[in-house]
């Protein structure tokens, strides 16, 4: 059960567990993107549309909440064919 | 917070870090003040090439062969995982007159100690399958490589703290301690770090930090938009360039008397997979202050060069695109050294794109000179004092 209990995975893309987050804060990381640096959590297809919550709940205990901004979202909002954007606007 | 230490550096990307650990392998007590986190900037924000091929064929390529000699021990002697990988690198041709160009670039890069040859086509696509049927050929070079950024910024920040050294995150740079004429170290938002001697590690951020202590740093920051694909199967090999970013990179002036938007961007094809198999498409090289966003233009103009060069990569998702800033400076060199009449205060920026392929050289050099007064190389052509700073 014990082993059980340290391998939640938090980001099931990149596959990072709870543990891989703890040691992240650990270290020193403040903030979504201090997380994704060190453990590549939120790098992923969704790009940290699971993830992005249950680690601020995680860095809670480390930093004021409304202290902990949010990590920089690039485009695209889903993930698309490369020709479709060469050809978009054609 | 008051502090004191021999050394404070500004700016804990891969060349501060790189700075901090080689200090602090010579015994030299160390702080390393930085404003948001680790990898915050270019070094966070970049593609993974460690590629020697681009480099100008004379101090410059000196300067990245004398890095990689560096490399390919440095994942043993920090401990550390960076995923580095030789697996050689192309620059692809289109035209007779970008043949000429490499002909004459790949001779002098030969002169200079660096392996590397001109495939025709044929050859070419032994290396790499799928590229467009127009290439005239590529150039070849077995020895370029590439790394994971992130983990070696954090590779070097971590061995640095297990010699001592004090990583301050959150920490930024607001002024100096002055004392007669002299720098004595670093006001920031946590306190004061007193210091002998304060490094300005800070990339595309050095001229805002120079400022604070009356110094005009020649670093501009110029913008490359990459765009990062889902994980494939193994598809890129090495590192892939095009010839047209070799004219992008050196002959700024060019770009801006074309008409061509692709080319007024900058877009120069800088190609890579990672270990997990997601593709980096680069990019643009922008003068647009210190504006952080990714424009539609840019990215439309970057894949569409790609797909010109390798057609498969139209049929690929992206799900990624990233945006940093390069610290340029006029002549493609980094400032290296102390500043003259200003004691106390010593630079180490503007190695544009090229931080990750030159920080293990760089972080040795200024370790050398701050502790001995000398170096391995002649460096002379990094003096910081070749531009004038007041």
């Amino acid at each position: 059960m014990a082993d059980n209990a340290e391998k939640v995975y938090v980001c099931r893309c990149e596959e990072i567990t709870r543990e891989d987050i703890a040691k992240a804060i650990e270290e020193g990381a403040l903030t979504l993107s201090g997380i994704k640096k060190r453990t590549h959590a939120g790098m992923g297809l969704c790009q940290g549309r699971t993830c992005r919550k249950l680690i601020t709940e995680m860095l809670k205990g480390k930093k004021d909440p409304a202290e902990i901004l949010p990590p920089t979202v690039r485009p695209p909002v889903r993930t698309i064919k490369i020709s479709e954007l060469i050809e978009g606007d054609e | 917070m008051k502090v004191k230490a021999d050394i404070a550096i500004i700016g804990g990307g891969v060349i501060g870090t790189s700075i901090a650990y080689n200090l602090a392998k010579r015994g030299k007590k160390v702080i390393l003040a930085e404003r948001y986190d680790h990898a915050a900037g270019a070094t966070g924000s970049c593609d993974q090439h460690i590629i020697l091929q681009s480099k100008n064929p004379g101090i410059h390529l000196q300067l990245a062969l004398a890095s990689a000699e560096i490399y390919k021990t440095l994942e043993r002697e920090l401990d550390a995982v960076v995923d580095y990988r030789q697996d050689g690198g192309m620059i692809l041709i289109e035209n007779e007159e970008e043949m000429k160009v490499m002909l004459d670039f790949t001779a002098r890069q030969k002169k200079i100690g660096l392996d590397v040859e001109i495939l025709d086509r044929r050859d070419a696509e032994k290396r790499q399958r799928g590229l467009a049927k127009h290439l005239l050929g590529a150039t070849y070079s077995p020895q370029d490589a590439h790394i994971d950024p992130l983990k070696m910024n954090l590779a070097f920040a971590r061995a640095a703290g297990r010699l001592g050294a004090e990583i301050l995150l959150e920490t930024e740079a607001v002024g100096f301690i002055r004392q007669g004429g002299r720098v004595r170290g670093i006001k920031t938002n946590k306190g004061d770090i007193f210091a002998d001697l304060v490094i300005n590690a800070a990339g595309a951020w050095a001229p805002l930090i120079g400022e604070k202590a009356g110094l005009k740093i020649p670093i501009k920051p110029r913008r490359g938009q990459i765009v990062i694909t889902e994980p494939v199967s193994g598809y890129i090999i090495g590192d892939i360039l095009s010839a047209q970013y070799i004219v992008a990179k050196y002959n700024p002036d060019l770009l801006a008397k074309s008409d061509n938007r692709a080319i007024q961007l900058g877009v120069g094809l800088a190609l890579s997979q990672t270990e997990k198999g997601n593709i980096l498409i680069g990019a643009t090289r922008e003068f647009v202050g210190y504006d952080l966003s990714n424009s539609r233009e840019g990215l439309k103009e970057i894949l569409k060069n790609a797909a010109r060069l390798v057609p498969g990569l139209a049929q690929m998702n992206f799900i990624r695109v990233m945006s940093g800033l390069r610290p340029y400076t006029s002549d493609g060199l980094p400032l290296i050294g102390p500043v003259q009449g200003l004691e106390g205060f010593f630079m180490a920026a503007g190695h544009e794109g090229d931080g990750i392929a030159l920080s293990p050289v760089t972080g040795r050099i200024v370790a050398d000179l701050v502790c001995e007064g000398r170096t391995f190389m002649d460096v002379s052509a990094f003096d910081t004092n070749r531009f004038a700073l007041y």
